[in-house]
């Protein structure tokens, strides 16, 4: 592995290789010394867990993450390439295509095709009739049935993330890069996807597939690599692996010490919850979550599965009071009746909640990680209205100590952060507070592994202290090893429950869907 | 040794300092001044100086609070000059001096809390709504005035704008002690920490159970009212309540207030700022006038001093990666 490896092959027939990528940021090392190689005409993929280095890696393939900022070269048929913008990266041929969709909504298909190429007449105005044309032909290659004139925002989802393929397919690339484009499509229309992509060969567009779904990998990919931990691990030939030998690379020897489970004693109800019920968004008349009841325990760690658009985001939304709009149903925390109440009145009953989108709604990036810690927990630090400037200090102290948060210094503002240390001002926060009861959603999405062992310990150490906990997570092996009981939400309602230790991948899946 | 490091500290403590390059402007203003008119040291001139900076000044401390919290209030000329002349209009009536002062606060607190309201309930974007309270503003005037300023007014008002405080005029002093309470809100209360919190992430800052709608109404009432006093204060000190009071305001505060290194995103600023922005802003026009440089020129040559001061910090910032 490493050196050798990289030099001793052949570089003519890769039409992409990445050499000895190493990325460091403050305090972690997201990338190691990784090689991949991706031959013509074929389907790479890379699979690893969230925070294995497959997303920073993405980031310096496409140039967002410029060059000067990595050690290492990218070589694009055999030449060497320096990307210090998306833009260069586009230039040299890739392609990217990641999971959240980047169309202009307001456009028209055609438009969103040929976005800075349009083709225009001898007039220098824009020459509609050819971009239909073409048009037809891209959407065609991707099995799209729409007018090109239509506007994106009127297709589905599905729809979007084809035409995002054709999108890149226009501008003829040499690689197409896919980050997890499945992860908003229904299975159908991800089987559609994936025969997609596996014809793409013989229009000779070699592809980077990267994913953690072995069952699409095992579809479609000719060779198979697995990054942990920022390392490479290991890559497989088509039919070389079973995804027992994958998930063990993936996964690796951490398992024991990534989930740092107390054994606690779980005590008395302090949540319950009867009949409740959120509406759907989107379809009038529908709820996203359909009268569902569930009781927790002090001490206990609830954890809340199910697929993308089943609802889970919107129960704790709805119970936290973030979302009231039609909300309906009994809560009852500590005894006390709390639906009906404000977000305030909520948080100030002892419900904290960290959610799904720490960068929309957890922290402050502009503010410093002293003021993040506070701001949820002003009335400790005030006396008539007036901060104290000791007390303050010393409150944000206690926790950017005991927390271990990886910064220079109180002072340092959030955007300076790595993803898990931004995670943990987050809980910071929250642990400052009042709180009785704490929902996290996705409280480990975009982190490292070892700052997800920190955020799993803290979470067994909040169970340890009496709060009860709800955890919403896609991650399964981390509800699995970390939650005394599993409920499953499909299609609003929960289709089964298991407690931690008979629960399994395979029985929960089999359940939400 | 020791010193030397002392040295490097106070160089890192200016150079982290947000307000360094129009600091540098204004103080080459100054000396640039001081060479060619000296007029621009007499008492006189810099009492004038301080005076109409003070104008702009006391409707900036409010505005940088709306502007912290990630709003926008291009109302502030208009309300101004309505607040003054129903104050005027009030006392030219007989009402006691008092009274009218109140009519013309009250009347600022009620276009603020329409602002507010506004902004928060019906969602309408800030830039919307204070311009349509700008126009509403400017209609009232000439209704109510049909155009002509309202004078004399009575010796109580004058004195208000008039007067003096140890020599110096009270609109300096006024301007003064709201700069200290602002500054002093906004950095030692928990009601300047939601202002931040909000500008720097509405969405956060209401689930950390800030309470966002009523923070976000009462920046606005907070800047008309301000507006409100300001034109108060200049009607007594022109002894009359001109319909065209202010006009133009709306810009030369916030730009006054951008310039100081709020942020027009929000979630940052400070008063200190502000004052330098004020300042910057009357002191180019006060610089331009004493050289004698033709008023056709003025206008243009602001604009390119506005822009390098504002430049030299946002590179600066870029530079040391402070945001």
């Amino acid at each position: 592995m490493g050196w050798g490896k990289c030099m001793s092959e052949n570089s003519s027939v890769y039409v992409l290789e990445m050499r000895h990528m190493t990325r460091r940021f403050t305090g972690v090392t997201a990338l190691q010394d990784v090689c991949i190689h991706l031959k013509k005409d074929e389907v790479l993929a890379i699979c690893g867990e969230n925070g294995a280095g497959k997303s920073t890696l993405m980031k310096i393939l496409s140039g967002s993450d410029g060059w000067g900022n990595y050690e290492g070269e990218i070589l694009v048929e055999g030449k060497v390439c320096r990307f210090h913008s998306t833009r260069d990266a586009e230039a040299a041929g890739i392609e990217m295509i990641y999971q959240e969709i980047s169309l202009h909504l307001e456009l028209s298909v055609g438009e969103n095709l040929f976005l800075g190429h349009l083709p225009v007449t001898r007039l220098g105005t824009v020459d509609w009739k050819k971009v239909h044309e073409i048009s037809r032909e891209y959407l065609e290659a991707v099995g799209l049935e729409v007018d090109p004139r239509q506007k994106v925002k009127t297709l589905s989802t599905s729809q979007q993330q084809l035409l995002a393929i054709a999108r890149a397919l226009a501008r003829k690339p040499q690689v197409l890069v896919l980050d997890e484009p499945t992860s908003a499509l229904t299975q159908t229309e991800a089987d559609n996807l994936l025969r997609l992509i596996r014809n793409l060969k013989e229009k000779h567009v070699s592809c980077l597939y990267i994913s953690h779904k072995l069952d699409e990998v095992f579809a479609i990919a000719d060779r198979i690599c697995v990054l942990r931990d920022g390392r490479h691990i290991s890559t497989y030939g088509a039919g070389e692996a079973s995804p027992r030998q994958l998930i063990e690379d993936m996964v690796g020897r951490k398992m024991e010490i990534l989930y740092p489970k107390q054994e606690v004693e779980i005590g008395g109800e302090i949540l319950r919850v009867e009949d409740f019920c959120v509406p759907h968004p989107y379809r009038r008349g529908h709820n996203i979550v359909d009268h569902v009841d569930f009781v927790l325990r002090r001490g206990e760690i609830l954890g809340i599965a199910g697929l993308v658009g089943a609802g889970r985001s919107e129960l704790l939304n709805a119970l936290s009071g973030a979302e009231t709009r039609g909300v309906s149903g009994r809560v009852w925390l500590e005894g006390k009746r709390i639906d009906g109440s404000s977000l305030r009145e909520i948080k100030e009953a002892g419900i904290g909640y960290v959610t799904e989108d720490r960068k929309k709604n957890g922290f402050i990036a502009g503010a410093s990680i002293r003021e993040n810690i506070v701001v949820a927990s002003l009335d400790k630090i005030t006396d008539r209205g007036l901060i104290s400037r000791r007390s303050e200090k010393e409150y944000a102290g206690k926790y950017f100590e005991g927390l271990a948060i990886k910064a220079p210094d109180m002072e340092t503002p959030l955007f300076r952060l790595s993803g898990g240390n931004q995670q943990k001002v987050v809980l910071a926060k929250w642990m400052m507070t009042d709180r009785k009861v704490m929902f996290f959603d996705e409280p480990t999405r975009g982190i490292d592994v070892g700052a997800k062992a920190e955020i799993y310990r803290l979470m067994s150490r909040m169970a340890a202290e009496g709060l009860g906990i709800i955890m919403v997570s896609s991650e399964m092996p981390e509800l699995i090893a970390l939650c005394d009981r599993i409920l499953v939400l499909a299609r609003g309602r929960f289709t089964a429950e298991f407690s931690g230790d008979e629960a399994s991948q395979e029985k929960i899946m089999a359940a939400a869907t | 040794m020791e010193q030397k490091k002392e040295k490097k500290r106070i160089w890192q403590a200016m150079e982290r300092f947000d307000q360094l390059g129009i600091t540098i402007v204004l103080a080459a203003l100054v000396i640039m001044a001081s060479f060619t008119n000296p007029t621009f040291y007499s008492a006189g001139n810099i009492i004038n100086v301080l005076r109409s900076a003070s104008f702009v000044f006391i409707i900036g401390i409010a505005i940088t609070f709306v502007l912290i919290t990630g709003g926008l209030d291009l109302s502030v000329g208009r309300v101004m000059a309505m607040a003054g002349i129903l104050s005027a209009m009030a006392a030219k009536s007989g009402v006691p001096v008092a009274v009218s002062i109140l009519t013309g606060l009250v009347f600022g607190l009620a276009a603020g809390l329409i602002n507010g309201l506004l902004v928060v309930k019906l969602h309408i974007p800030a830039l919307i709504v204070t311009l349509g309270m700008m126009y509403i503003c400017d209609g009232l005037i000439l209704i109510v005035t049909m155009g002509s300023p309202v004078y004399p007014l009575p010796d109580s008002f004058k004195k208000l704008g008039q007067g003096t405080v140890f020599g110096i005029p009270n609109i300096i002093m006024i301007s003064l002690a709201l700069a200290l309470i602002g500054a002093f809100v906004l950095k030692n209360t928990k009601y300047g920490r939601q202002v931040y919190a909000i500008g720097g992430n509405r969405e956060t800052a209401r689930l950390a159970g800030i309470p966002v709608d009523a923070t976000q109404v009462s920046v606005y009432v907070l800047s008309a009212a301000s507006a409100a006093l300001a034109g108060i204060l200049m009607a007594g000190r022109l002894n009359s309540a001109q319909p065209g009071a202010g006009n133009g305001y709306e810009m030369t505060v916030v730009a006054a207030v951008i310039i100081g290194g709020t942020s027009m995103f929000g979630g940052a600023g400070s008063i200190l700022g502000t004052l330098l922005g004020s300042l910057l802003m009357t002191v180019i026009e006060n610089v331009l006038l004493l050289m004698k440089i033709s008023a056709y020129w003025q206008s243009l040559v602001i604009g390119i001093i506005i822009i390098f001061a504002v430049g030299l910090d946002q590179y600066r910032r870029t530079k040391y990666g402070l945001g």
